[in-house]
Parts: structure tokens; sequence; C-alpha cells
């Protein structure tokens, strides 16, 4: 937007990695009045903004801070009065009143305040931005893992990438790169040769419910802690987090204990919780980053600061043509890359403004916000004419065929990333064949590469069933089991069965 | 008369409530819905892989529960099984259900794969695969659950016994029930064409697709009430051998099966009560006397004699997870075999055993559910089918068979007491 010709890499899909692995949650701020003052202004400025410029990406739910039996009832007082310090915008309501909003919400509830929290399609929003950036001329490489970031003197003149789908090296020659690295941008500071950049992957687990138990995004009125906020988003709700330190940034295991531990913390806001279906679970990584003169420690990643974190590598380093921006969290994802560029703009000795707080994305132009009903709405429109490859996100076929038109040789996962292939209560139990059929019959994907997609695509679902199978969901596995195992053989199909 | 109630209306249930009732029983079948035998591709596993593909079940079956003292199959035996399916057979005429005596056929999915099968409608079971052959696969372009070209791509390299050379291409009609809708289930082409107006249609719109010498296969969608008739004609119109390929739920072909079975049951002189609940019963010296069934209004007591739990594991309700991993038995509250201690309930590889998975009631030799020191839990309470724990049938391709011995074995067990 800028006017720069811009070539962003990507090690794998969009949104592959932390953004697409986070709870729905687009901040007011409230979480972090008290624990973080810095970070709680720039959620409440940034919530606002992302409202407006992505629109279509965002359901503007609201937000509830709700004293439980089990919180601390003095810390409402403490919120409030931060609140307000901080600029994050509140309004206490009855405890009766926030009832009759959200009848499933534990009855001994003393205290509850309105905020301006909102639930944002994190895939819908990286369209958005991808789609926005192509149209200022950006080239999009996914699927490209760089290997060496080209070091001249002492400038970086570019990054050399595999590109994991042609299996060859691509050399990019740059006047400028920029490490968005987020929890893997230590890595990239490494090839960089500007060591010590020390990004710390903060691991939480997530769990989408099969209803939206809440309309409200709701959160516990205490110090931030495990699965303490409950975020309605689409179809399901997501209970969760967790923070715990991880040994690598791509540690995406998921603990029982973390389950049973989220379910619990399910119950305290919404008693009954244990009895919902879960659907899926997955972790993501944050990236926190941490500041060599914040001494030792990192082992308590919970009360690390979530801003964001840029690193001039000119002062530190004396590297010119790199910079690198880390740390913050995805409601202010756009704040990082204003920060970001406003640095490389100042080091080239340039001065064109910032425009991403004004110009909304493609798709956004009206305003309008996400609501519940409107794919349905869509798919009534074209319902004769078009069938319907996955009944639980309402996916018809031409959204399919038209993605693999413009984007040959995804994978299924690429497919659920883009059009929420997979994602609702039967995890792929229907459309996971059509959508290999599909590929396959389109020309797209050979027969050897179709039966890998379908196998892969299922043991990438696996994963994030394994963990919370239980009640309905077990029942659902079994039946999918029934189809793929019993009815189609998928097991014997002539490939090696992927890991 | 001799009262028996049946809980559940899947395979297992619906034979076990023929065999009770042919045999001289009053039997009330009861279940909180169709039975998932609508789910189900039509065919009859006996036992497909153990873990390698299985020529013959009747030569792999004592090796197989050998290994697997746990099994169904130990407990029911390979002699109930053979009379069990051979008196199956008798019973739905209309399925026209062929095999190769004790070798399995080896039959496409609707994927590709040589599946292995003991028996199968005649309507499938031209696709066998043992010998080779041509094919030309045929898609219906309403129907949204068959890929002609990924089934004829896979047929191609798949792997067959030596010797047999696979040929095959494919084809799409657009000849549909409903013109003008993209999205057309499976059961409202099978409707349709039990009407012989669609069916001339359907029939001219496959004439001149197979060369000579080529087998036509078809998503498994060739009538519902009058299959038959329907495969049959189209055959003689067409002029060339169909077979039809079973795809995902739901499921004409078990459709088809579950409709001639309730049949038979009703003209044996059984009763179905679909929407209710069994949630336990009552008894003393170890005799259920009653089963206690809750429907809209009420909670009503059914007299019984004898009773058989058929209401399948996990997918169809039978076995319950609860979200602290405890296994419960959903109607009488039955001890319930899960995963042996040290043993990891689930794998993290999708397809690997899951261990889990096979949890169920553990039974003795007259399918009795047992408790931990192998005693009936009640003397006169049979279990059979899926909630019967020890297998993983959707793997081993043995879900018939385990539910139509077991069937029959309850119901025999019962019927020798008098």
């Amino acid at each position: 937007m800028r006017g720069y010709r811009t070539i962003l890499v990507e090690r794998v899909d969009l949104g592959q990695g932390t953004t697409g692995r986070f709870h729905g949650l687009l901040h007011s701020g409230g979480r972090y009045v008290i624990s973080d003052e810095r970070s709680a202004t720039e959620c409440a400025e940034e919530s606002a903004i992302v409202k407006r410029i992505a629109a279509e990406a965002v359901e503007d739910t609201g937000g509830l801070f709700v004293t439980t039996p089990a919180d601390d009832p003095g810390y409402a007082d403490r919120f409030l009065a931060a609140c307000l310090k901080t600029g994050v915008p509140v309004q206490e309501i009855p405890a009766a009143e926030a009832l009759r909003r959200e009848p499933r919400l534990n009855p001994g509830i003393s205290r509850a305040f309105e905020v301006q929290d909102g639930a944002v399609d994190a895939w819908k929003l990286l369209w958005g931005n991808a789609r926005s950036a192509q149209e200022h001329g950006a080239a999009i490489l996914s699927y490209h893992w760089v290997t060496e970031v080209i070091r001249e003197g002492d400038r970086v003149a570019g990054v050399i990438a595999r590109d994991n789908r042609a299996g060859e090296m691509v050399r990019i020659e740059a006047a400028f790169v920029i490490n968005a690295g987020g929890v893997w941008a230590g890595e990239i500071a490494d090839m960089a040769d500007c060591p010590g950049v020390t990004v710390v992957p903060g691991k939480g687990i997530m769990i989408a419910m099969n209803h939206r138990l809440v309309r409200t995004v709701v959160n516990r009125c205490e110090h931030p802690g495990d699965g303490d906020i409950l975020v309605p988003i689409r179809t399901v709700c997501v209970i969760g987090t967790t923070d715990v330190k991880a040994d690598s940034p791509d540690d995406y295991s998921i603990g029982r204990d973390e389950v049973q531990q989220m379910l619990d913390a399910g119950e305290v806001i919404v008693p009954g919780f244990r009895q919902a279906r879960a659907l899926h679970a997955w972790t993501g990584a944050r990236p926190l980053f941490k500041d060599e003169r914040a001494g030792e420690g990192g082992e308590d990643t919970r009360h690390m600061s979530r801003g964001l974190a840029l690193v001039d590598h000119l002062r530190r380093d004396g590297v010119s043509g790199f910079l690198t921006i880390t740390g913050g969290k995805l409601t202010t994802y756009r704040l990082m890359a204003e920060t970001v560029v406003d640095a490389m703009v100042e080091q080239m000795g340039d001065s064109r403004p910032c425009t991403t707080a004004t110009e909304a994305l493609p798709g956004s132009e009206d305003g309008r916000h996400y609501w519940l009903g409107s794919r349905l709405a869509a798919q009534e429109e074209a319902m004769a004419d078009d069938q319907l490859v996955c009944e639980c996100e309402l996916m018809p076929r031409r959204k399919l065929v038209e993605a693999a038109r413009r984007r040959p040789g995804m994978t299924l996962d690429d497919v659920r990333r883009a059009l929420r292939l997979g994602m609702g209560p039967c995890q792929g139990g229907f459309c996971t064949y059509r959508a290999t059929g599909i590929l396959h019959g389109l020309g797209d994907a050979e027969t050897e590469r179709a039966d890998e997609l379908l196998l892969t695509f299922l043991q990438h679902r696996w994963l994030g069933l394994e963990p919370i199978l239980y009640g309905d969901q077990m029942r659902q596995a079994c039946l999918d089991d029934w189809i793929f195992q019993g009815t189609l053989d998928v097991e014997h199909l002539p490939v090696t069965v992927p890991t | 008369m001799r009262r028996a109630v049946v809980i559940g209306a899947g395979l297992a249930g619906l034979v076990a409530g023929v065999r009770l009732a042919e045999g001289g029983m009053r039997v009330t079948m009861v279940a909180k819905g169709v039975g998932s035998l609508t789910l189900s591709p039509g065919v009859i596993d006996v036992l497909g892989y153990a873990p390698g593909r299985v020529d013959s079940p009747r030569e792999a079956l004592g090796a197989f529960v050998a290994e697997r003292p746990d099994h169904p199959y130990a407990r029911i035996g390979a002699d109930a099984l053979e009379e069990a399916l051979a008196w199956f057979t008798d019973r739905v005429p209309q399925m026209r259900y062929r095999g190769d005596g004790p070798r399995n056929l080896l039959l496409p999915t609707a994927v590709g794969v040589p599946r292995p099968t003991a028996l199968a409608p005649a309507s499938m079971a031209g696709a066998d695969l043992r010998g080779g052959g041509r094919f030309v696969v045929v898609g219906l372009s309403g129907l949204k659950d068959f890929f002609p070209r990924l089934l004829a791509d896979n047929l191609a390299r798949a792997d067959l016994p030596s010797g047999a050379m696979v040929g095959a291409r494919h084809a799409e009609i657009t000849a549909s029930p409903r013109p003008g809708r993209a999205d057309v289930a499976g059961q409202v082409y099978a409707r349709a064409l039990d009407d012989p107006a669609f069916r001339g249609e359907f029939a001219a719109a496959l004439r001149g697709l197979a060369e000579p010498g080529e087998t036509i296969l078809l998503p498994a969608v060739l009538g519902m009430a009058r299959a038959g008739e329907v495969f049959d004609e189209l055959q003689e119109r067409v002029g060339a051998p169909i077979a039809e390929v079973p795809t995902v739920p739901p499921s004409v072909a078990g459709m088809r099966l579950n409709t001639e079975l309730t049949g038979a049951f009703a003209r044996a002189g059984g009763r179905v009560v679909l929407g209710v609940e069994a949630v336990g019963a009552t008894g003393s010296d170890g005799r259920i006397s009653e089963v206690l069934v809750r429907d809209a209004a009420r909670t009503r007591a059914l007299p019984a004699d004898a009773v058989v739990l058929a209401t399948g594991g996990f997918s169809a309700g039978g076995i319950a997870l609860d979200s602290y991993g405890g296994l419960h038995e959903v109607v009488l509250d039955l001890p319930v075999a899960g995963p042996p201690a040290g043993v990891a309930p689930l794998s993290e590889r999708h397809l690997d055993h899951q261990p889990l998975m096979a949890s169920g009631v553990a039974v003795d030799g007259m399918l009795r559910p047992v408790g931990p020191g192998g005693e009936p839990v009640w003397d006169n309470l049979h279990a059979a089918g899926t909630i019967v724990a020890g297998a993983e049938p959707w793997r081993e391709k043995s879900g018939e068979g385990i539910a139509i011995a077991g069937g029959f074995r309850a119901a025999g067990a019962i019927l020798e007491e008098t």
C-alpha cells in the first residue's frame, strides 16, 4: 500500500501457524488492563480498527467480564479502574441482566461488565489481507520455506527459500527484508547472523464445542488464567486456553490433562459444559518475545508481555535492510505491520504514510459484519444450482472448483483453511471423500496424490479429535470409521499411509 | 406364549427377532429409531482382513479366534456362523445374496479399493475383481457421492490376485429424476427407478456406453422397493452386464435389506415399536421380568421372559464414553469391557488399531453379558451385534457376520431354554 514491490514468503500455507491456531477472540483489551497495560490500550485501539477494515471477518458479539463464584470478588473494582486508566471501554451491568442475555451463564455470577470484544475468523481475515496485498501488487509465495537470509556485508540483501511443492530453491533479492516469522522469528534472525532474538513459544490449547453455548464473548473477571474465556464464533464456541512454554514452536501435541482442565474451566462459566459435544481441539504457540533486559526466567509465559516487539537490527547488530517484528497478538496484527513498515520507511529515508487503518479490505467495503446466518443465506440462493460438498459448513462445489482453479495443487487442509472443509460436527466424515473426488475429477490431483490427500486429511482431523473423543463425538468418530474403513476400505488404497 | 423383548432394530436385533418369532415367541422390538442397517453397504462381511486380506473366512477363522480369544467369533463359533448365514439368506430372498462358497468375493468400493466380502446382492456380485475384468464406471451428474474417475483410476492400480487384469474407464450420464436440481440424493434416484418411466430414460442413457466385454459399474441406487426387477430390466435393455457399487450413507442397498428384514419380522408375527428408548429392567432371582421403556409421555414396563440387547456399539449409541473417560452400557448399566490395562486406548495414527473402539459387553458362550468374574449378569439376557466387546468390524470387515451369527445364536439360546 505504500508503493513498494513486495513478496510475502510463508513456509506452509497462510494461517497454518499461529494465526490460524488461535481462539477467535478480537480482544477489547479488558483481559490485559491490570497485567499488561500497554497491550490493553493497543487492543482497545486496534480492535476498533479491525472491526472497521475487516468487517466481513468479524462478528460483533460484544463481550462480558463476569465474576463467578470461583473468582476473587475484589478483582472487579480494580478491573473497572484499570479499564478507565487504559482506555478500554467498559460498562457495568447488573448480574441479572447478564443472565438474561446469556441464560447458560453460571447463575452464581456476582458482577458483570460489558466490553467490546468480538469474534474474528482468522482465515477470512487472512484472505482479506492477502487479496488486498495482491491487489496492491504483492506476490504471495506459500509453501516457500526460508533456508537462508542473504547477507552482503552489513546489509541483508534477500532470502533463499525452498519451494516445497515444486521442490526447487528460490532466490529473492530485496532492498529490505522484514522478519515477521512470529514464533519462528528467532530462527530467521539467526540466519541473518543476528543471534539472540529469543521468541518463547507460549503454547495454548483450545477446544471447539458443537454449539454456541453463549452469544457474547465471556471472560472471567479475574487475573488472566487458564480456560477463562469462551468465544462464540460461527456455529461453535471455543474454550481456552492455557499458556505453557513449549520446547519447540512446532510442538502441537495436546495433553489429555489439558483437555480435562478446559472442560472443568468450561463448567465454571457454563454449568453443564461437559454435557456439550466437543468437536475438535488444537494448540497454537504465542510468540512471546524475550527481552534480554527482563532478566532470566521465561518459564512462566502467562506473565510475559503480549506487546509487540520491534527489533531494529541496524541499532542492535549493525545490520541494515533487516527488521524483526514479533510478539503481539492477532488483535494487534495491523499495528505490528504499521510499526515495522514505519521503521523500514525511516531507515530507507523515505516518508510514505501508512493507510492500513483507513482502507477496508476487499470484501469488507460495505462495513457489514459477519452474522451467523450469512453462509446459509448465500447457500439458499444457490441451492438448486449447486451441490453441497460439506453440509456442516455449507461449502458448495462451485467454491471448491473456483479455489482449485485459482490455486492448483491444494491439499485438503489448504481447502479447509480457505473454505472450512471438514471443520463441522462430522469432522470430514462425508466431505473428505467428495472433495477428493472433485479435485481428482478436475485433474487437479492425479490418482496417487488424490489418495494421499484423502488419507492425510483424515489423519490430520484425527490429531485434533483423538484427545477430545467422548460423548457424541466418539459416536461420530466411530460412524466415520464405518464409512471410511467399513464401506470405502480407504486403508487399503494403494498409497503409503501418512504419519 | 413366551415373550421376548429385543432392544435395537439393527441387523443383530432383526435377525434375533425373526428367529425368535419364527420359534413361536411373542416378540416386541423396541428401538430409538430406524436401525443402522440403513447406513450399511448391503453386503454381508464375515471376515475380510486378519489383518492381511482373507481369501477364505472359513479357513482363516480358526487361527483368527485362536489369536483373539475375546473376539465375538470366539464365543459364537464357526459352525454357528455358517448355519446362521444359510438361515439368513433364506429370509431375505429379494436381496439375492451371492457368494463363492467359502471364499470371499473382491468387490470395488466407491474409491476403487478391492474389498473382500462373503456375500453380496446379485446386483453387486458381478463386479467381482478376482478374475479381473473390464469396466466402465458411470457416474450420475446429480449424485455427489460417487466419483467414477476416481473409482476407475484406483481400480486400474488396485492390488489384485496375481493374474487378474483390470481395465477401467469412466463416463457420466445426466438422466435425472429431478431435472434442474444439481444435488439429488441416492434414494431419490432409487425410488425414481422403481417407476418404469424413469427407468426407461435411464436405460436409454446407458445404452451404448459399454463396449463389448465391459461391465458397467454404477452407484448402488438401482431401485428401492423393486430393485430386483430394476436390475434385471436395466441389464436387458442396456445389453451389458451391470454391477452396483455401494457408496457413503445413506445407503440404498442397506435400506433395501432393512425393508426386507423388517418385513420378514412382521410376517413372522413380530412387533416393532420405534421412537422409544429402553431405559432399564426389573427382575429377580437373576432373571429380567420387565424391560422399562420411555416414550414421549411416560415410562412403561414390557413383560419379558427373555431379552436380546442389540443396541450397537459407540456409533449406534449402545455404548457411551463420558467426558472423564468412563465407559457405560446405556440401557442396563452392564459392566463394559474396555481396553486391557496397560494398553493405550487410542493411537495417534488414525488407521491403526484403536483398542477403545472395541469396547463393549463381554459375553459367555450363550452370549449372555457377564461381570468381571465371568458370571452372567442376568440369566435371560443375551447380547448380539456390535455391542459385544472385542471387535473392530469396520477394520476386520466382519460386521454383518458378527451381527447375524450373534443374533441367530442369541435367539437360539433363548429358544433352547424351553
